[in-house]
């Protein structure tokens, strides 16, 4: 288990202030934020390459805070790869070992695993000038893997990719985390990479923690804005809320919508574009709100099909494209709305 | 057709200006080596006096720029890599010696080692730089010195500092890291830098003739050798000093331009 404990560093143009989380053995754990966030200095103060202003840094309930990185056993892998140019791709592989003064059947033999695992053996007598960005990061996790670190940490490891190298590359971090069990930290600006990999997720923006918790929870229950516009929460409003008879109602620019969230005064709400139904009639349900309004606009984007419905505020409904051809919706026409009250997340 | 004959001419104008450039540089050095026959010039830097000069030139040069790589590498990585109270100010001084003419540095230097109670001391030691080959040295280090700092520093800045965080945390201490993979990354630079250095140490002229003197036989290197020459008639002998430098100067040059891109592959 790592804990950080009120951890702050300012570096000038970047700083954190105050982080603190924990990481269980095991876990994937990812950092979201935006760029600028501080994301790269939190990892690199994990790893040692800083020390904190203030804070602890725990490992396994030892203080590694003062440690030199070299001690720590905790590798690191970068976006833009940092394989040494003048070593090929073995002797970057067995670099750590090599420093460590390990026998060389052993440094052969986990080189080998190791460049098995990511499928980059054939390349080991190839310099990294010559190797495409997919494979350069394979080997930059095959180095920094085959120490067998106590804690991985990962720097927007997919960021540089192409899409389908992007793809293919989390699956295999996936597997190998599943193989291996180590700790991942793992740094990113891309929700997507969080909903495939992480079992825990830390949000942060500009130097601070704003939110801890399954990538689940952050996605349905942002605890702020912030969190909210970053994750892509679509169906956010600003309204007040107010707590009657066991749930709240809240007034958004004169919509009244129901939620079983019970939170008064200013809030915002969200609610997921796939848990609202649309429909041509008024639909009779056990849903406490269904609003009538205009299909504003429809847009098609492959296998589903993103609707904004005008009910007074804009709505965003996501339904397959089969419903869209079956109901025969159209721009301009009259469509219902409704969703349950416990859909309405309130923060 | 009008628009294109406009081009050309200025094409042409353009072409001209580099074409005369290369004329003037080459007849200028046409005209030292072909002044003498090829047998003269043989046998004057068979010479005993030439022969000691391109002794002399060798080993001060040689020593110089092995002392600029010793000071410039940690001094540059230090300005390249950490922030500290005062680095710009530093910065201004340490480029001085690039701007400063060399007899002005020349003038200095004796005065720091012949005058002032240091230069004392360390000449009542032996280590005497006045009127000496040791003389030769301190100049040219002094001389070369910023210029060697400005290479590696800008080479050392080119490094992603990432390159030592992972080598850290793979198992390396700071000076392990800088030394095993900063130092081989910075190769094309320093060889770059040290090649120029080197050859600029060679035809090192005005602040040497200050702090050593020009006396024939002692400290006389090619450059004070050829000046020595042609202030005593002596052309030959003069020529062929230049001829040397001149060889020197041009292969340095294709070395530079073959090895000075390798630091910009990383």
């Amino acid at each position: 288990m790592i804990e950080i404990e009120n951890i702050s560093k300012n570096l000038g143009e970047f700083f954190l202030r105050d982080i603190s989380f924990n990481i269980r053995d095991g876990e994937y754990f990812m950092i979201l934020g935006p760029t600028g966030a501080g994301k790269t200095i939190l990892l690199e103060t994990i790893a040692g390459i800083y020390r904190p202003d203030k804070g602890k840094i725990l490992m396994d309930a030892k203080d590694i805070t003062y440690i030199p990185p070299k001690d720590r056993n905790i590798s690191m892998v970068y976006q833009d790869y940092m394989l040494f140019p003048h070593l090929n791709v073995e002797q970057n592989i067995a670099f750590g070992l090599k420093l460590k003064k390990t026998s060389k059947e052993i440094i052969k033999d986990k080189v080998e695993k190791n460049s098995k695992l990511l499928n980059i053996y054939h390349l080991l007598h190839r310099y990294p000038g010559t190797l495409s960005g997919g494979e350069k990061q394979r080997i930059a996790i095959a180095r920094a893997m085959v120490i067998e670190p106590y804690a991985l940490l990962l720097d927007e490891p997919l960021a540089a990719l192409d899409t389908q190298t992007r793809d293919r590359l989390r699956q295999e971090l996936k597997r190998i985390h599943s193989i291996t069990k180590v700790i991942i930290v793992h740094v990113t600006h891309n929700f997507e990479e969080v909903f495939s990999l992480a079992d825990s997720v830390a949000v942060m923006n500009e130097g601070r923690i704003i939110q801890v918790g399954r990538p689940d929870d952050i996605f349905r229950k942002p605890n702020c804005e912030f969190v909210a516009n970053f994750v892509g929460v679509e169906n956010l409003f600003k309204g007040k809320s107010i707590v009657e008879n066991g749930s709240a109602h809240i007034n958004i620019d004169g919509v009244n919508i129901f939620s079983t969230n019970r939170k008064s005064g200013e809030a915002f709400i969200s609610i997921r574009p796939e848990e609202i139904l649309i429909s041509k009639q008024p639909f009779k349900s056990s849903a406490r709100n269904s609003l009538k309004g205009k299909i504003a606009r429809i847009v098609n984007s492959g296998a589903t099909a993103k609707i904004t419905v005008d009910a007074g505020v804009p709505f965003n409904v996501m339904i397959t494209k089969q419903s869209l051809e079956n109901m025969e919706l159209k721009e301009g026409i009259t469509a219902y709305i409704t969703f349950k009250a416990s859909a309405v997340h309130i923060f | 057709m009008l628009n294109k004959l406009k081009q050309s001419g200025f094409k042409i104008f353009t072409l001209c200006f580099s074409l005369l450039l290369t004329l003037f540089i080459l007849s200028v050095i046409l005209c030292v080596v072909t002044h003498t026959t090829f047998g003269a010039l043989i046998t004057n830097i068979v010479s005993k006096e030439i022969q000691f000069a391109i002794r002399l030139s060798l080993i001060t040069s040689i020593i110089s720029t092995f002392l600029c790589i010793v000071v410039s590498v940690p001094a540059s990585y230090a300005l390249a890599r950490y922030k500290f109270v005062g680095k710009s100010f530093i910065n201004t001084i340490l480029d001085i010696p690039l701007a400063l003419p060399p007899l002005v540095a020349g003038v200095g230097l004796l005065l720091l080692f012949g005058t002032t109670s240091f230069g004392k001391t360390l000449a009542s030691v032996g280590i005497n730089f006045v009127f000496t080959p040791l003389g030769i040295i301190i100049a040219q280090f002094f001389v070369n010195i910023s210029f060697m700092l400005r290479i590696m520093r800008s080479t050392f800045e080119g490094i992603n500092p990432r390159y030592e965080y992972v080598a850290k945390t793979l198992g390396c201490n700071d000076a392990k890291a800088f030394w095993k993979i900063t130092i081989p990354m910075a190769k094309g630079g320093l060889l770059a830098g040290s090649i120029i250095t080197w050859s600029k140490a060679i035809g090192e002229f005005g602040a040497a003739l200050m702090v050593a003197g020009a006396t024939r036989m002692k400290t006389e290197t090619l450059p004070i050798s050829l000046y020595l020459n042609m202030s005593c008639g002596e052309l030959n002998l003069a020529i062929s000093a230049a001829t040397i430098l001149i060889i020197i100067s041009i292969v340095s040059l294709f070395v530079f331009e073959k090895y000075g891109g390798i630091a910009r592959l990383y």
